[in-house]
């Protein structure tokens, strides 16, 4: 089960986050502005975060099929204020659709890098979580939350379109809240996330972060 | 089809040979035979297009099968010839030449097999495992469990249920639902 190669949780937090979600490096005139007022900006920041999700048009696995219906008329993800983007600069939330190959893996740090701030990581399917029925595979991995910080799982195999609206509705209501807070905890704890890829990544030749 | 299996026999020698339908046959030859059987195939017969080309690993008498699996496109027919090689040379006659196309399977086999096709491109080149540095994991003596654990971790507390003991559960100690 567990090896002693990787340590299987996340170090504690260096520092505490910045009131309700708002990014770990901040600039000099957000870093002046009084307690009270940050934390009312930060609420109508995320409500607007929340209500306009664009999400990579990108599948790894058997889920992607899944994510098909949301965009066509039946199920409609439009009403909420998501779409489908073609490329990682233009979107903010990152859908792991199932089983993840290494070679994949490494595509995935590629355009998670790349999207730019804030972010989110959505884990779809038991495959992301622990395996699922591909946990003794040489090629997938068992536990995406050691490579890219995940922010919201969805169990199931494979979940069905219903479960993922019902899945986004919770991530907005995360984002919301200001909980949401996977892409802090990436830039806050890098070189863990980084050393974990690259003991898998055994070719490793991507720059120290993709920006 | 009967009679171009008559004239692989006389020609070629056929090891054994298996008639699945009407429309699909397979033939065991010699390592020898295979790059003359194939060309002759292509060249003289309507079995022009190679479907597939794939390895199966017989680890208990030590060889590899190689099966190219020919086409008739016209008369929809299918003719499977196999051939076993030696496991340790686990060396085989390229026929990227008759087929262009056979050098992805040809690729795909080296990696996944460890089997080399010498004179094929891109032996050597990673088709889906970047940086692998085990043995190719299709061999049966690949541990593909303890590889999952030295690379792969689990997270704490997955169960696993066997499913011989599960299922004998459920319907009874012989394991099977139906007799």
């Amino acid at each position: 089960m567990a090896s002693s190669k990787f340590p299987l949780a996340p170090p504690e937090h260096s520092r505490p986050h910045a009131p309700m979600g708002e990014g770990c490096f901040l600039g000099e005139t957000e870093r002046q502005q009084p307690l009270a007022l940050k934390e009312a900006l930060a609420k109508i920041k995320n409500w607007f975060r929340a209500n306009s999700l664009w999400v990579m048009a990108y599948g790894t696995g058997c889920g992607s099929i899944e994510l098909r219906p949301l965009t066509t008329a039946r199920f409609d993800m439009e009403r909420f204020g998501m779409a489908m983007r073609p490329t990682p600069r233009q979107s903010n939330v990152l859908i792991i659709s199932g089983y993840l190959s290494v070679k994949s893996l490494k595509r995935v740090i590629r355009a998670y890098e790349q999207m730019p701030s804030p972010k989110w990581v959505v884990g779809l399917g038991s495959c992301t979580i622990n395996g699922g029925m591909y946990w003794d595979s040489y090629n997938t991995i068992n536990r995406l939350d050691l490579y890219v910080p995940v922010d919201l799982y969805i169990a199931g195999c494979m979940p069905r379109p219903e479960a993922l609206l019902e899945g986004f509705g919770v991530l907005m209501e995360k984002i919301k809240a200001g909980e949401a807070n996977g892409w802090n905890h990436y830039l806050e704890q890098m070189d863990w996330y980084k050393e974990n890829q690259k003991k898998l990544i055994t070719d490793w030749d991507l720059p120290d972060y993709n920006w | 089809m009967d009679e171009i299996i008559q004239r692989i026999r006389d020609n070629f020698g056929v090891l054994r040979e298996h008639r699945q339908r009407d429309d699909l046959a397979e033939v065991w030859i010699e390592p020898r035979h295979v790059l003359p059987l194939l060309t002759w195939l292509k060249e003289h017969t309507p079995f022009v297009q190679l479907t597939h080309l794939s390895a199966v690993d017989w680890l208990e008498d030590g060889e590899f099968q190689l099966t190219y699996l020919l086409t008739d496109p016209v008369g929809r027919r299918s003719l499977m010839v196999a051939v076993r090689i030696s496991r340790e040379e686990a060396t085989a006659e390229s026929v990227h030449t008759l087929w262009a196309h056979a050098v992805t399977y040809e690729q795909e086999i080296n990696e996944m097999f460890g089997i080399h096709f010498p004179g094929s491109p891109r032996q050597g080149v990673p088709f889906i495992l970047e940086g692998w540095d085990d043995i190719p994991p299709m061999r049966r003596d690949f541990d593909t469990v303890e590889y999952m654990n030295r690379h792969h971790p689990s997270r704490p507390g997955r169960e696993h249920t066997d499913p011989r003991r599960y299922i004998g559960q459920v319907v009874g100690e012989k394991g099977y639902l139906h007799d």
